[in-house]
């Protein structure tokens, strides 16, 4: 943990996992590519993680860094990441009730692929919004860059909230295909912040959704 | 190659050919399809098309490696209605699992004889794919390489090449060339950036293309198409 906090700091695991309830929170996950699920997830709310980090008040932003490691992740190679995986919410984003430092999923703890062993969980937001095996976490006064961002700006904004309104270059997202185990997938209307809008649309109050998607 | 020998051949390549989409019914039965298999099988089926589309564009360069290799061409029809099946699989992928069509209600319907309500179910995936067609690239050259490939494959009995005489019926499939083509710029425009899955398909493609031109060259230069350089004599040097 580090940037613009009183004091950088490195926290072990154990107290991470320790340091508040964990409870379970069961919400909808919506990728960019069209398909969801309901996954219940594992943690508390990130907001008592920055607390605890002591961010000043100059931190506008807060940028989360994944392990990047081409021993254990070796297809890292051939994926056109140049650097780590970056990721990046607006402050009240980050502090929003909703978002959650996920530690587990149905009960276990995070599998690696699913981003051991700690990420966010942001719900109103595209999958990729919520970043994987966080090593690191920058408290920053700019917009930081972000991957996908980087590598397709015209696909992949900053804000990435769930929105029908806003397609894909190459798909609509009016629609979703929620996978639930069957062979056929269900298909669901999508809902403007994935259904959270009562919790967070008033984050967004005075954007153009549509410039800043 | 003596024929039995060929027709038995046909025998063992026939249900080879369909080993594919024998494994992706076996996973689908067993639940194996990856979590997302509607996305899984829109991959295998792709990608399959291509592979085939590739290996009877194969057939002619490993023929001319030497001349008792002449028997494959009597492969090539079927392998090229494998890459039409195989292309064919995956538009039906799009059409029926990708569209939004709400596939278990549509059976319902259809069991229950209700087709008001089964016309009625198509028609949020028409509007999509209507929408599909006009507004993304990746759509647009994938169904006109599925269209071409339908014209090869409608056009491929021997009497029809017959009829058409050979001159006009190999100049008509030389469209394999723009389907193929189609195929791997369908791959590229799909992907997202950073994915280097369809280079592997397009070099293989290049190199079965490049090697018809460099035929193509050296026939035009033994016939002196293209006329060889002459040497001129340069007066006042010698």
């Amino acid at each position: 943990m580090e940037g613009l906090v009183k004091q950088p700091r490195t926290f072990d695991i154990d107290s991470i996992l320790r340091y508040r309830p964990i409870e379970e929170r069961v919400y909808r996950f919506r990728c960019v590519e069209a398909w969801s699920m309901v996954v219940p997830w594992d943690g508390y709310p990130l907001s008592e993680f920055i607390k605890a980090c002591d961010p000043l008040p100059s931190a506008k932003y807060v940028q989360f860094l994944s392990l990047h490691d081409s021993k254990q992740m070796p297809e890292l190679g051939s994926s056109g990441f140049s650097g780590p995986y970056s990721e990046g919410l607006r402050m009240d984003e980050a502090m929003n009730p909703l978002t959650l430092l996920t530690l587990g999923l149905y009960g276990e703890v995070l599998p690696n692929q699913d981003g051991a062993p700690i990420r966010v969980i942001v719900p109103w937001k595209y999958g990729f919004k919520s970043a994987k095996s966080i090593v690191k976490v920058r408290f920053v006064d700019k917009q930081p860059p972000t991957t996908w961002n980087n590598m397709a700006p015209d696909e992949y904004g900053f804000y990435s909230n769930v929105n029908p309104s806003v397609d894909h270059p190459r798909w609509s997202q009016k629609t979703e295909r929620r996978l639930t185990g069957s062979f056929f997938p269900q298909i669901k209307q999508t809902l403007p912040f994935n259904g959270y809008g009562n919790e967070v649309a008033a984050l967004y109050n005075g954007m153009d959704l549509r410039k800043y998607y | 190659m003596p024929n039995r020998i060929i027709v038995l051949l046909k025998w063992i390549v026939f249900p080879l050919c369909l080993l594919p989409l024998a494994l992706l019914v076996w996973y689908g039965v067993h639940q194996n399809l990856s979590a997302d298999p509607v996305a899984e099988i829109t991959h295998v089926t792709g990608r399959w098309a291509l592979v085939f589309i590739l290996i009877s564009l194969a057939v002619t360069p490993v023929r001319r490696l030497h001349p008792r290799l002449g028997w494959l061409i009597r492969f090539r029809r079927m392998l090229g209605l494998y890459a039409f099946f195989y292309a064919s699989l995956h538009l039906c992928t799009y059409v029926f699992l990708f569209s939004d069509l709400d596939v278990p209600g549509a059976l319902a319907n259809l069991q229950a004889h209700d087709w008001a309500g089964f016309r009625a179910q198509w028609a949020v995936p028409i509007a999509t794919m209507k929408d599909d067609i006009l507004r993304r690239k990746f759509i647009q050259v994938g169904l006109f390489a599925w269209c071409l490939l339908l014209l090869l494959a409608l056009t491929s009995p021997a009497w029809i090449m017959r009829r058409m005489g050979g001159r006009r019926w190999s100049r008509l499939h030389a469209l394999v060339y723009v389907a193929a083509i189609a195929g791997a710029v369908h791959f590229w425009w799909l992907v997202k950036p950073g994915v280097l899955r369809p280079l592997p398909y397009t070099l293989a493609l290049a190199v079965l293309l490049l090697a018809r031109i460099a035929w193509w060259l050296q026939k035009k230069l033994r016939r002196g198409g293209i006329p060889a350089p002459v040497k001129v004599q340069q007066p006042g040097l010698s």
